[in-house]
């Protein structure tokens, strides 16, 4: 029993010290910082669509994508082949003609969210955002940029 | 045959075995690295994360094990993962050494032979079969076999720092690596639970530590 005990004890100690460990050494990574401001229940980019090229700014893989706005709520179609992340809120505010707009999307099966941060002007896009895996292990993030328009590309394949 | 002349061959050739070893870890490193051609995308987040998983469980049960260079899967893990993983890999070799030292410590010897025979481990069997009718200084002595009795002396004495260096010691695999090492110290009953956790976790921080925080690269 005494033996049961003792190594009931380092497998708890181990585990605990693990545990602690993991998170003192384990970097935080921040999503993208989203300027402050006046920002509101978005509305004014429903019922469009924008096709975005970008890069990722840390390997430089070229991502295209298709942002669809309805109904005050926003989605990815290239996210929503990884995972669904559904319809997510969007916000707004305006400034000297420019629309700003951000959204926080977050994957209900797996520790992934995204941040996105553009500004339209007239009907052209341009995107900054991260894509942030926060396991238990460790963090990892994507950064990207992009811009785009309301037209659609010629080659009509959305790849990510 | 001159016993010193002996004793200069057996050191020449371990040494040319650890330099082939540490090519030969290096090389795996690459080639684990090439293969993976890791860029964690959204698309293959999910099989990484599994790979991890299923690549620090074996890390855990692989360097617990006397005779196998499990170390290796560490390194190719920091190699391929990069400092992020560090963390990880550093609580991972902690668990596994306290893992076999418990082995040793709690495990009727008989029974952990017989288990080491099952996996065909004869090498690591012998190793426990061999410690079996010896005291416990001298279990430790064994970790320190080759050396001068003055330096068994001193072992002994300073036996958690000798702990410390025998499981960084590079080419350690020869004597049992980090896991046989581990089960010869819980098995000498001359270390206590505690201590030997310190130790280990002090002794197995320096390279995961350079890693997360000076920047070193495994490539």
């Amino acid at each position: 029993m005494s033996q049961i005990l003792q190594v009931a004890a380092i497998a708890m100690a181990t585990v605990g010290t693990g545990a602690a460990t993991m998170t003192v050494m384990k970097p935080e990574i921040a999503d993208l910082a989203v300027p402050e401001g006046d920002w509101s229940a978005g509305e004014i980019l429903d019922d469009q669509s924008y096709f975005i090229e970008g890069v990722d700014l840390d390997s430089g893989t070229v991502l295209q994508d298709e942002l669809v706005f309805r109904d005050g709520t926003f989605q990815s179609v290239n996210c929503q082949t990884y995972c669904d992340f559904g319809w997510s809120n969007y916000q707004t505010k305006v400034l000297d003609d420019v629309i700003h707009f951000t959204a926080t999307t977050q994957c209900p099966d797996a520790p992934h969210t995204v941040v996105w941060y553009g500004t339209v002007t007239e009907d052209q896009m341009q995107l900054a955002g991260t894509w942030t895996t926060r396991r238990w292990y460790w963090n990892h993030q994507i950064r990207f940029s992009a811009e785009g328009s309301t037209t659609p590309p010629l080659d009509p394949n959305v790849t990510g | 045959m001159n016993p010193s002349r002996t004793s200069t061959t057996k050191f020449v050739v371990r040494f040319l075995i650890l330099i082939a070893f540490l090519v030969l870890a290096t090389w795996g490193a690459h080639m684990v690295k090439e293969a993976l051609n890791l860029e964690i995308r959204p698309g293959n987040e999910a099989m990484v994360h599994r790979a991890i998983m299923l690549g620090g469980v074996a890390y855990v049960g692989l360097l617990a094990l006397p005779f196998v260079p499990g170390a290796e899967i560490g390194i190719a893990m920091l190699a391929a993962f990069g400092p992020g993983i560090a963390p990880l890999i550093y609580v991972a070799t902690v668990a596994s050494m306290m893992l076999a030292y418990m082995i040793g410590r709690f495990l009727p010897i008989s029974a952990l032979e017989r288990f080491l025979n099952l996996l065909h481990m004869q090498r690591a069997a012998a190793l426990v079969a061999r410690a079996a009718p010896l005291s416990g200084d001298d279990r430790l002595a064994m970790l320190l076999d080759g050396q001068s009795k003055r330096a068994v002396r001193v072992g002994l004495r300073y036996r958690y720092i000798a702990l410390a260096v025998a499981v960084n010691t590079p080419g350690n695999s020869i004597i049992g690596g980090g896991g046989g090492i581990m089960m010869i110290a819980g098995l000498s009953g001359i270390f206590s639970p505690l201590l030997a956790f310190l130790t280990i976790a002090i002794a197995v921080s320096p390279v995961p530590l350079a890693v997360l925080f000076l920047g070193l690269r495994l490539q």
